[in-house]
């Protein structure tokens, strides 16, 4: 890591044109990756990325740049580069970095880089012949596993200076099911902000054993009926649809440009007053939380929707900046390459009075989306699409069949507001949510819920 | 540490581990990029980067790791990190280390004049991208993305069977998104352009189509389910070739991952339709006259009338069908494995104009813009149902705007209904699966889901 007298010089030289704030962002990160395929390794990757990224502001002017050649020369020469694009304003001659000791929740007891690659494909192993022992119409098990361990250095013109080390790790596993011509694939992906440990917190064959179970289902399963009709969407992944839904609306690089439908609607009933909704970087160990954000601010909890009232948003310095309100712990980037930008961590709908029994004997129709795919959301607009995984028919409080090839779409603030029925459930499910600074990790999560009716799309007519 | 004395540092070190072919992908670039919004500099981002993947053959298999600091760690950790790598490798499959083709074909991939753009020359242009749209429409209420990019790449490879090339790109990026809002109505618009011809980049027009479509959306409605005719624009037509790209790769094909195995030289596609991944297109986004391995590039058709002529191959897949290569392996960036991908792969255009094409639809619905590529498409089935907008034709005019639909199909039963294609080929801009692109297509049918 840089030595604190050459970080006070690159923040003074970035300064030099005017700039009010200028920051460094400094990573070290070692990286594992191995593929294997049907039981057998196909690929391993080993990598260091590494690099620094230095921010300068003017107002609500800001400047990135981002080398991987971080001698002395070259970052003066980068910084002075950078802020070329400045002008103006008074000069900043002298800081004093004071070194923050970063509060660390998210303890990591097996370091990845001191475990044998063998144990590694050992856990592949056993995830590979639980899902590929599952049924006949597997045909294939993909497995991934991946550990990253990143050490960040964080200082800025304000006087910061901190340092911190973010291991996760993640097992994903890919089953595909085969009948005649047709497959269809089902995803799982455990992580966790923790090290090799992880594996004592999952069952890996259970997790296997659960996407060969999806695949199979859904190869046997019939097209959804596409027509507007409520949809239960379960919990753990199904989270997914307020993260695209909503949260992205609610994170401070949509709202601050007023292209949010949330934008000044602070006190406002956004939600069925069912709803209360949190962003929390603070849960030991969570895939999305940190111990600092990427801006060297504490992660903390962050109510975004208390009984359905609008109660905060997710804000950056920059956006802060512009909407005049104190940054909330989270900005994130993909790594040195990005800016950072105000993005979630771990988000999720707080449990609910209902249970997933209740809501399913309480419909009389309905798609039960078991489990969710990705999707993806207009900020501007709110319009969001998302990909049923794993999908059911409920009639007369029953689940009656699978179904597969569902798509819902919508309006996000609509969806809110239309959500009639809240589970006590609360679980999570890992994703990667590629944004404006990247692809971060970050956990999506709820309890089962009811929306009384959505448009699903389908490659089967009405019903 | 400069490149070359890290090179000889790596193979001696790798030698002297027992590590038995070596081989350096090195990948160095320039970027810039600037957005401006409320005619203010909003994002301006400069870089400098390299990267150097490493691969090596040890006790038979391949290991790979990568570093983007070139220093004596690094050296270490390429070392031991790939020698780690290739001793849990199961895969039976042979890795060849490539010596070199015999020729290498000319490619005219960078234009100096465009490195010559400065800064302030493309924050003018994102700066007009931004009043240009204000300009054309009162209801615009916002421009939310007003950015011009660059990049520059030098690629180098060179491996311990002698082989040693290197080739340059560049390009410039623009895009521009406009928000128009009308009474509790806010629809958005969107224009993108890559090339590296500064002279073609236009603001005004870039900016106009973007006002024109958003506002073309106001008073959207959605349409009864059913199926209908429709016009896939070019740009969607591209996204969604570019999406199912995988099920031309032999790599796919071989692990059963592409239900075209086994239909090499049938007809899987309307006698219309012609496909082609030519590396050697004048300053295209994905030009270059070596591929991932090394090995030259070429021209081929993959369906040529229709019928499926070639997969896409690297030296791996070609040596299991006892072939040459294709020259499309693929290192999507120097920390990927190899494998394979298209270069610049595009539908070949027909005779018809867009206007044309709406006229001979006749009745049905045009697709301009698809979401949900990344989940709501499987690249193994072909099956896709992804939410879409655009617009209802009726008697070949245009009656208004759709929305709150999702349209729904297959992908080869999409190549097997083109019922024409029309002259208007158009690229998007390259990513690590080439360079896309596609004209409009007219497709017979397919099931869209609305009210």
């Amino acid at each position: 890591m840089l030595a604190e007298s050459l970080v006070t010089d690159v923040i003074l030289a970035a300064l030099s044109t005017g700039g009010d704030f200028a920051e460094i962002f400094m990573e070290d990160t070692r990286r594992t990756n191995i593929r294997m395929l049907n039981g057998s390794v196909e690929e391993g990757v080993s990598g260091r990325d590494y690099g620094v990224g230095i921010r300068i502001f003017q107002g609500f002017r800001s400047v990135y740049a981002y080398t991987n050649d971080t001698n002395r020369e070259n970052l003066l020469k980068v910084a002075l580069e950078a802020a070329a694009a400045l002008s103006g304003g008074p000069q900043l001659t002298n800081i004093v970095l004071q070194r923050l000791v970063v509060d660390r929740f998210n303890p990591v007891r097996l370091e990845p880089q001191d475990v044998p690659h063998s144990d590694k494909v050992g856990i592949m192993k056993r995830a590979n012949l639980a899902a590929a022992g599952y049924d006949k119409q597997i045909t294939q098990v993909a497995i991934t596993y991946l550990d990253t361990d990143q050490h960040v250095l964080i200082a800025n013109s304000e006087g910061l200076l901190v340092q911190d080390r973010r291991i996760r790790t993640r097992l994903g596993i890919n089953a595909v099911a085969s009948k005649g011509n047709e497959k269809q694939s089902a995803f799982r992906g455990p992580g966790r902000h923790m090290g090799f440990e992880l594996f004592e917190h999952i069952d890996v064959e259970e997790i296997a054993k659960d996407a060969a179970r999806s695949a199979v289902t859904m190869v046997n399963a019939d097209y959804a009926p596409s027509g507007k009709y409520p949809v239960i969407i379960d919990n753990e992944f199904g989270g997914v649809i307020f993260h695209e839904a909503c949260g992205h609306g609610l994170e401070a690089t949509s709202v601050a440009k007023g292209a949010s439908v949330f934008s000044g609607k602070l006190g406002q009933q956004v939600a069925n007053s069912l709803v209360t909704a949190v962003d929390d970087g603070t849960i030991p160990n969570a895939w999305g939380s940190q111990n600092i954000d990427d801006e060297g601010t504490k992660t903390r909890r962050n109510v975004l929707i208390e009984n359905g009232i609008l109660k905060g948003y997710m804000i950056d310095k920059l956006n802060g900046r512009r909407m005049e309100m104190e940054p909330t712990g989270s900005s994130r980037r993909q790594s040195y390459k990005f800016a950072p930008t105000s993005r979630m961590t771990n988000t999720f709908i707080c449990a609910g009075q209902s249970t997933k029994e209740e809501i399913i004997s309480n419909t009389e129709y309905a798609l039960f989306a078991k489990h969710m795919g990705g999707g993806s959301v207009n900020p501007a607009t709110g319009e969001f699409n998302f990909a049923v995984a794993e999908g059911y028919i409920v009639r007369n409080g029953k689940i009656e069949k699978p179904v597969r090839g569902g798509t819902l779409i919508g309006q996000g603030s609509q969806i809110l507001q239309k959500i009639d029925m809240v589970a006590s459930n609360l679980a999570s499910g890992q994703g990667m949510c590629g944004s404006r600074s990247g692809s971060i990790p970050t956990d999506v999560g709820q309890p089962t819920i009811r929306v009384s009716e959505i448009t699903v799309g389908g490659r089967k007519g009405a019903n | 540490m400069e490149i070359q004395e890290f090179k000889d540092r790596v193979f001696a070190a790798g030698q002297a581990a027992g590590l038995e072919d070596m081989e350096i992908y090195v990948s160095k670039s320039k970027t810039f990029s600037t957005c401006v919004f409320h005619k203010e500099v909003d994002d301006y981002t400069v870089s400098v980067e390299q990267g150097v993947g490493f691969r090596a053959r040890f006790s038979g298999k391949v290991g790979y790791a990568y570093v983007e600091i070139l220093d004596q760690d690094s050296v270490d950790l390429l070392i031991s990190g790939a020698k780690a790598n290739a001793q849990i490798i199961e895969s039976d499959d042979e890795i060849e280390f490539f010596e070199g083709s015999p020729r290498y074909p000319e490619v005219i991939a960078y234009n100096r004049s465009l490195e010559a753009i400065s800064a302030e020359e493309k924050i003018e242009f994102a700066k007009a991208l931004e009043s240009e749209a204000f300009a054309t429409d009162e209801r615009v209420s916002m421009v939310n993305y007003a950015v011009t990019g660059y990049s520059e790449t030098e690629v180098y490879m060179a491996n311990t069977k002698g082989l040693e090339q290197s080739f340059e790109r560049n390009g410039a990026v623009s895009f521009v998104s406009a928000v128009v809002r009308e009474g509790e109505q806010i629809k958005t618009g969107m224009r993108m352009m890559f090339g590296n011809n500064w002279g073609e980049f236009d603001a005004e027009r870039l900016a106009q189509d973007a006002v024109r479509e958003a506002t073309s959306l106001l008073g959207a409605k959605s349409v009864p389910s059913g199926n209908y005719p429709v016009l896939l624009r070019h740009d969607v037509a591209r996204d969604l070739l570019s999406t199912f790209a995988s099920v031309f790769s032999a790599e796919a094909v071989q692990k059963g991952l592409s239900l075209l195995e086994g239909r090499l030289g049938q007809q899987i596609a309307s006698p219309r339709l012609t496909l082609v991944d030519d590396p050697l297109l004048k300053n295209g986004g994905a030009s270059a006259s070596f591929d991932g391995e090394g090995v030259a590039t070429r021209t081929k058709k993959v369906i040529e009338a229709g019928q499926l002529t070639t997969f896409l191959h690297n030296l791996k897949t070609a040596k299991k069908d006892g072939m040459e290569s294709t020259g499309n392996a693929s290192r999507p960036s120097f920390k990927s494995p190899v494998g394979i991908s298209p270069t610049n792969f595009f539908i070949e255009p027909g005779t018809l104009t867009y206007d044309e094409l709406v006229t001979k639809m006749g009745d049905g619905i045009i697709i301009i813009d698809v979401q949900g590529l990344h989940s709501g498409a499987n690249p193994v089935s072909g099956d896709f149902s992804l939410g879409a907008y655009g617009y209802l034709v009726e008697n070949g005019q245009i009656v208004g705007p759709v929305e709150q639909i999702t349209v729904a199909g297959n992908f080869f039963e999409v190549l097997e209904t083109v019922e024409e294609i029309g002259s208007d080929l158009e690229f998007g801009s390259p990513g690590s699966r080439g360079h896309v692109g596609s004209p409009t297509l007219l497709i017979r049918h397919l099931s869209i889901a609305g009210m």
